[in-house]
């Protein structure tokens, strides 16, 4: 019963996001990210860092991300975020900035599943490009194991890029073996990359709400380029 | 007519189906301690736990073992679903006062769980 709910949960999504994304042909070079999960906590605030560095054909790209966020009720958090990225000139520097907000819709645990929603908005610094994304969030609980869901459709616009939409799925399978240690597998997938591998996670606690999380995970290219990977790594101070 | 008029509200309500009817279990917050500290529950089975907070302060109900975090607000009750869990013990704690807010979820046998109560 388990096995046949958890692989509705996990192909369902991804039939959706090939045939969503059928026909168009843009590059995504940082599908790699963070896997959001569907929850919120009130009265809590977050600094966050985040790292990608993708090693391919084209060479390598290195984005990382400064965000702060925090909630604003029992159920929406919102987040900004300065995004720095290495130009082709191998000078890194700001190149954007986005507003995130994420919704918890259902109570964690009350349902089959718990489901949220991301909204993002992001503007490159020097241009007019833009990029909306919004996207359902879930997650499946199974003993001490969870999987979690993504499915984000991304809007670009703006008066030097041509406007387009894409898709993207991601994926996390986790255990909770104890809170500094949680591997997972995650799945990344949009119309021109499929990528997995293995990452994990940890949590260690201070004092009242204070908190560090980290995430670290390798992912791997399976797409038939003959290099391609993704190192991702992130740390989250929560106070 | 069909009580169901379309797939979508079937949909709605086997997802909501779950959440109705499941055991309950009372915990009151006062002075930074659970009331009762032990709680016990049917393994195999979701169980809503209802925190009632009687402190003016809020406190954060804690749980790596039931994978739950949820913010109790001051003078006010709020849900926290959990399981199905084997059986076990699985404790809790409140992040604001973790020296004194310790709980645990004691999950038995549902045989076990019903001769008890």
């Amino acid at each position: 019963m388990i096995t046949r709910h958890a692989m509705l949960l996990v192909f369902s999504p991804m039939l959706v996001t090939t045939t969503a994304t059928a026909g168009h042909k843009i590059i995504s070079n940082n599908v790699v990210d963070k896997i959001y999960h569907p929850y919120v906590l009130p009265l809590e605030q977050e600094f966050e860092w985040r790292f990608m560095s993708r090693q391919n054909d084209d060479g390598n790209s290195l984005v990382q991300r400064l965000a702060y966020g925090r909630s604003i009720n029992e159920r929406v958090a919102v987040e900004v975020n300065l995004v720095g990225d290495r130009d082709q000139k191998d000078d890194f520097g700001l190149v954007s900035y986005e507003l995130a907000a994420r919704w918890m819709i259902t109570e964690q645990g009350k349902y089959f599943a718990d489901w949220g929603a991301l909204f993002e908005i992001e503007k490159e610094v020097q241009r007019d490009a833009w990029e909306f994304t919004s996207g359902i969030l879930v997650e499946k609980e199974f003993g001490r194991t969870s999987i979690t869901g993504n499915y984000l459709v991304v809007y670009k616009f703006g008066n030097v890029v041509d406007n387009s939409f894409h898709s993207e799925f991601r994926m996390q399978y986790r255990y909770r073996f104890i809170p500094e240690i949680q591997p997972a597998l995650e799945l990344y997938t949009a119309e021109d990359f499929v990528g997995l591998g293995p990452s994990f996670m940890g949590i260690h606690r201070f004092d009242g709400q204070k908190q560090i999380k980290w995430e670290m995970g390798f992912i791997a290219g399976l797409n038939g380029d003959s290099k391609d990977h993704t190192l991702r790594a992130s740390v989250e101070y929560e106070f | 007519m069909h009580k169901y008029k379309s797939p979508l509200t079937l949909l709605i309500l086997l997802h909501s189906a779950a959440a109705l009817a499941l055991p309950e279990m009372t915990i009151t917050i006062r002075d930074h301690l659970f009331y009762p500290a032990e709680v016990i529950v049917p393994a195999g089975k979701k169980v809503k736990l209802i925190f009632i907070n009687q402190d003016d302060t809020p406190e954060e109900i804690d749980s790596f073992e039931l994978n739950r975090e949820k913010v109790i607000f001051g003078n006010a009750q709020a849900n926290v679903f959990i399981g199905p869990l084997e059986e076990g013990q699985y404790t809790f704690f409140g992040e604001y006062h973790p020296a004194s807010a310790v709980g645990k979820v004691i999950a038995v046998s549902p045989e076990t769980f019903d001769n008890a109560h």
